[in-house]
């Protein structure tokens, strides 16, 4: 990797800050960053080591294997150069339509619940393509709005943009999964803002979008009225809804009292919590999904306020680091991959800890760096590995290595 | 103190938001103002290079850039990095950030700080469960303090009705407790306990099978053992109508449970007899047991437990010495070989009462059944024996539920309304011929004697129970009635053997009585309502009533607490219950003598008709002979045989007596279904039992032996029971 900074920078003028670190023996190395992840990613193997020992379904080992393989694919990717992929829009747009209609081929396709979003090929586990592409859709936007160089007030050229950055959450909805492809069109939106969308444009598609959410409802009611059932929103996503509007309702569905149990764990953990491995909700079974969507509960129960607050502050840091190697790099493309990351996990912190304590409807949507899951693990070393590319490769052209380094 | 450190923390968290928007604004501000800082200028102007529009790929060119100090925010600039060119995207994108932190931590501050009490008190009850745990129920004690009910602790196997798929539990279960795999089956499939609840394997498990399984749990999943208490009747079948039986409780019993009393699922109640009647005395209260439970209701910890108290304790005035005989008398009668038909009649009565207070002494009733049966539920096998036409329902109690005719016992109180109106009296002569028709209808009614009285007057009517004298009576009232021109009312005589509590349930402490019938024109209507022509009443209908036949019914209870009216001129109200006592043995309750009406009978009349009874006894071997064997002369004794008639089956034998004739203690009322002559068959068993009650009075009689319940079991009866009355 230092080669081929060498060479595409090629100036004898090069960075001092860069040069100093290699000297040490370990350059590109991001101390504060590599810190946070540390500790990010031990807390989530505590608490789901905590999730997982009642419950014979799940197997902490799995998780460590996600992390191990997570790490790989991470050093993997920050070694490589992102900027070699700039030029490759069409490509990941065609990439990320293969994976996110792979479930409805036949022989691989697995349908759980009504939704087609897992693949199954030989002695694999099971994967779910729909996550692997969100870094193809960030890979996407980012190389979309790169090219405008943070100015874009050509409608047409927009229109463009935003077309193709909708071709994923169109794919997605067929299977369909809606918490996925709303995290699709976050991310879009994100990059639409940082890449420098007209403000005009962007208040339009906003409102334009409001009016949608609107219509959809308002003509689901008319098939309603015509055919006797809704047909665009489906049930449980009705009830979701329902629930999160009315809550404190005695009359509970299954959602509501999932919702319920969620909250009363979190509220139960007090200041301190119950204790580490002795929260009586998801030890006993009463919350729902405890490992996977609802593993924020989990912590809140058994470690209080105060563990929740070590989770935010974990979470601020890698935001705030992350600003700082959007900030450093040196090209649109990294700033856009990294600040397309950021928005993606704020959006999964918000609903995920937001539908457990009420804030939010309910959806599938896991808590980075802390659910269950083997592919949601994998794809957010992934995203760090990218992050940490951007950081290495991005700023080989600026003097504002030192910026991040620490003396 | 927990409050400075929550702000300490969340002022620490605005700090990192406010670091976080520092470090955002200060990149900003930097790549606005770039102010020179030695060897970096150097850098910057490669930043601006690399800034220009190149499709993201940096180039490299020697060429600084000449502007350094461009507008910050606007679009078209070439400066600085190309983070510069969207710095006001970088704030929203902070501002953003900013929210998502602000609203999550205050939200879940509020959750976990200000509100966590209440969702702690959910969180505590979520956890623990509070189970109630059965009571034992009270004891039941005969008058002189003789056991009659106890309870029994057992070890009872039960099995979640997901059990019922699991073929390798259900194998075990049939190995380890050696009982048949499909009964095994049948009983954990079996629902009658609720859909939810636990099915009971084996009620009764032995010590060992138990330790067997609690040691091997990992193989039997879903299977618990508990804990139970059953009723055990160390006299089998003994008094088995009156102490009744008990199950667990139905669903229908849940939706009207009393007021006071507290009923779980799957509870043991009183299901007939005084287990029914005093179940909210003999049930106890349950016991808490606070445990802790996981979602799929396994129980994880017992927290707590307190115990349950047992039930008071019912004392009965029933004499268990005088109920043995009156048990074994009629097994011995109609199933000498615990087979019915092998002996006289089908079916049969017998209830010995005190006149004085209307404690019921004995009451019992064949076939008879053994409670023990019904411990731990009922098998259906043996439910539908009992439940067939062969059986002649052991389950029945005759001496309040079987109504019958009552026949010549009804003469006493027909006697007694006749002497009232004037119809009779002590002087007054008839002249029976063996049959009569004193309504010149053609229809000829007969006396039981068909070679006829002769010249009789009532004393020797009631004495020999002739039927003429009692058809003359009839037709003395129907003539007298309005309807036919008279001056009384239609139903004078009904209403003078309703005085004696005919008609009507006699009131005593069992559930399930019958209250009989008085045929009355009225009634008449109304049973004919679909064939008018028959509803029509006629002088015939008052002849059959005089004589007890006919539409009249009655039941055993109801002629015993008759005849003791006619005996003391009180009409008692007829009772079990001694007293209640709790568990520290105190009484709580303790039963009143009830006097509920005194019919207005002349004493004359009583002394005339008490006589004749006194003489009733006296005519027939077989009743002297029964009493002597008792050490009783039967003079004595006040008596009344009957032999009533059914259509298509055999007579129905009564016998009612009292004793001692000049200050009445007992009565004791007799009835044999299809036995046959009253004075023959149901004689004995009166005079028997009559005779152990006077011996227990005197302290001569006290054991008590164990009964055996009906087998179920019955062939063709070997009399026809219907030989030529007698009475």
């Amino acid at each position: 990797m230092p080669e081929i900074s060498n060479i595409t920078t090629g100036n004898p003028i090069s960075p001092g800050g860069n040069r100093s670190s290699r000297r040490g023996g370990l350059p590109s190395i991001n101390l504060p960053f590599i810190v946070v992840i540390a500790l990010l990613v031990l807390y989530g193997l505590v608490v789901v080591y905590s999730a997982v020992s009642t419950d014979e379904d799940y197997s902490f080992t799995r998780q460590l294997a996600g992390v191990g393989i997570g790490l790989v694919v991470m050093a993997v990717i920050w070694a490589f150069d992102y900027r070699r992929l700039s030029d490759y829009t069409a490509v990941f747009l065609i990439i990320n339509v293969v994976l996110i209609l792979s479930p409805h081929l036949p022989l691989i396709g697995v349908n759980t619940m009504g939704a087609t979003s897992w693949i199954k090929i030989g002695p694999l586990p099971q994967l779910q393509p729909g996550e692997f592409a969100k870094i193809t859709v960030i890979l996407l936007d980012a190389s979309i709005m790169a090219r405008y160089q943070g100015r874009l007030d050509d409608l047409t050229e927009y229109l463009k943009a935003v077309g193709m950055m909708l071709v994923p959450f169109v794919c997605i909805m067929t299977q369909p999964d809606l918490g996925t492809g709303l995290v699709y069109l976050f991310i879009a939106a994100v990059a639409l803002v940082v890449g420098g969308a007209n403000v005009r444009y962007l208040i339009i598609t906003l409102v334009i979008c409001v009016l949608m959410v609107v219509a959809v409802f308002l003509i689901d009611e008319v098939i309603k009225n015509a055919s006797g059932e809704y047909k665009l929103l489906k049930q449980y996503q009705r009830d979701r809804l329902l629930v999160f509007m009315n809550q404190g309702s005695t009359d509970l569905t299954d959602e509501g009292y999932n919702l319920q149990q969620a909250m009363i764990a979190i509220g139960s953990g007090g200041l301190f919590g119950q204790g580490y491995m002795q929260g009586s909700q998801h030890a006993l079974g009463i919350l729902p999904e405890a490992p996977t969507d609802f593993i924020f509960c989990v912590l809140a129960e058994e470690l209080g306020f105060f563990g929740v607050l070590a989770l935010l502050v974990l979470y601020a840091a890698l935001v705030i680091i992350g600003f700082r190697i959007a900030n450093a790099s040196s090209d649109m493309f990294g700033v856009l991959i990294v600040m397309c990351i950021l928005g993606m996990w704020l959006f999964h912190i918000l609903e995920n800890i937001g539908m457990t304590c009420g804030l939010m409807p309910i959806t599938g949507i896991p808590l980075p760096f802390m659910s269950y899951g083997t592919s949601f693990m994998i794809m957010n070393f992934a995203l760090l590995g990218f992050m940490g590319s951007v950081w290495a490769h991005g700023m080989e052209n600026t003097r504002r290595t030192s910026y991040a380094t620490p003396h | 103190m927990v409050f400075a450190i929550v702000v300490a923390i969340v002022t620490l968290v605005v700090i990192a938001a406010a670091v976080a928007a520092f470090f955002i604004i200060r990149s900003r501000n930097e790549g606005a103002v770039g102010k020179p800082r030695g060897g970096r200028d150097v850098v910057k102007s490669i930043d601006h290079i690399s800034a220009l529009p190149s499709h993201g790929r940096p180039s490299v060119s020697p060429t600084p850039s000449i502007s350094t100090s461009s507008v910050r925010t606007a679009p078209s600039s070439t400066t600085g990095r190309p983070s510069e060119t969207v710095h006001s995207r970088f704030v929203a994108v902070g501002v953003l950030a900013t929210v998502v932190f602000g609203a999550l931590t205050a939200k879940l501050w509020s959750m976990q700080v200000l509100s966590s009490g209440s969702y702690k008190n959910e969180a505590l009850q979520n956890k623990y469960t509070t189970v109630a745990t059965p009571a034992p129920r009270g004891l039941v004690y005969d008058a002189n303090g003789v056991l009659l009910v106890k309870n029994r602790t057992v070890l009872t196997v039960l099995a979640d009705a997901s059990v019922a798929e699991n073929h390798d539990v259900i194998q075990r279960l049939s190995a380890v407790l050696g009982i048949p795999y499909n009964i095994v089956s049948l009983r954990i499939q079996n629902q009658s306990s609720g859909a939810q609840s636990q099915r009971v394997v084996a009620a009764d498990a032995r010590q060992r099978d138990v330790a067997f399984i609690a040691e091997h749990s990992d193989a039997f999943e879903g299977v618990t053992v508990q804990e139970r208490t059953v009723r055990e009747y160390p006299y089998g079948a003994l008094a088995a109508h009156v102490l009744g039986y008990t199950g667990t409780v139905s669903e229908e019993e849940l939706l009207t449970v009393p007021e006071n009393r507290v009923i779980e699922l799957g509870d043991t109640v009183g299901k007939s007899g005084i287990e029914a009647y005093y179940d909210n005395m003999l049930a106890g209260e349950h016991g808490q047991r606070r445990v802790i439970v996981d979602s799929q209701g396994r129980v994880v910890e017992v927290e707590s437990e307190t115990q349950a108290t047992r039930g008071n304790d019912v004392h009965l005035t029933i004499n268990a010495a005088v109920q043995y005989i009156a048990d074994l008398e009629l097994a011995n009668l109609i199933a000498p070989e615990g087979v019915i038909g092998k002996g006289r009649g089908v079916g049969g009565a017998v209830v010995a009462m005190d006149v004085t207070d209307g404690s019921i002494i004995a009451m019992a009733s064949y076939p008879t059944f053994d409670p023990t049966t019904f411990t731990g539920g009922i098998a259906q096998d043996v439910w539908d024996l009992y439940s067939t036409e062969e059986s002649y329902y052991p389950l029945l109690n005759r001496a309040i539920s079987g109504t019958y005719p009552a026949a010549s016992t009804y003469k006493a109180y027909t006697s007694l309304a006749g002497l009232k109106y004037g119809f009779a009296d002590d002087k007054k002569k008839w002249n029976c011929e063996g049959s009569w028709d004193g309504f010149n209808s053609g229809d000829w009614q007969n006396c039981w004697d068909l070679g006829g009285h002769g010249e009789i007057d009532l004393f020797r009517g009631i004495r020999v129970s002739c039927d003429v004298v009692f058809y003359e009576i009839a037709k003395d009232f129907f003539y007298a009635g309005v309807t036919q021109g008279g001056s009384i009312s239609d139903t004078a005589l009904q209403e003078e053997i309703a005085k004696f509590g005919f008609g009507q349930q006699t009131g005593i402490d069992l559930s399930g009585e019958e209250a009989g019938r008085i045929p009355t024109p009225e009634w008449k209507v109304q049973h004919w309502v679909d064939v008018p022509t028959e509803g029509y009443w006629r002088g015939g209908d008052l002849t059959n009533l005089v004589i007890g036949q006919g539409d009249c019914l009655i039941t055993p209870l109801q002629n015993a607490v008759g005849y003791a009216a006619v005996a003391t001129g009180n009409l008692m109200r007829p009772h079990l219950l001694k007293e209640v006592r709790n568990t520290e043995d105190q009484p709580v309750v303790t039963f009143e003598p009830e006097v509920v009406s005194v019919p207005d009978v002349k004493p004359e009349h009583y002394k005339q008709v008490r006589t004749a009874l006194n003489y009733v006894g006296v005519d027939s071997d077989a009743v002297v002979n029964a009493f002597e064997e008792w050490g009783v002369d039967v003079m004595t004794v006040g008596s009344k045989t009957g032999t009533g008639e059914v259509a298509g089956k055999g007579d129905v034998a009564w016998y009612v007596c009292y004793y001692p004739f000049d200050k009445p203690k007992y009565v004791v009322s007799t009835c044999i279904e299809q036995g046959g002559g009253g004075a023959i068959i149901a004689g004995p068993v009166g005079a028997h039992v009559m005779g152990a009650l006077i011996s227990a009075d005197r302290g001569d009689l006290t054991d008590v032996g164990w009964v055996a319940g009906s087998s179920g079991k019955s062939v063709a009866l070997g009399t026809t029971g219907a030989e030529a009355r007698t009475d």
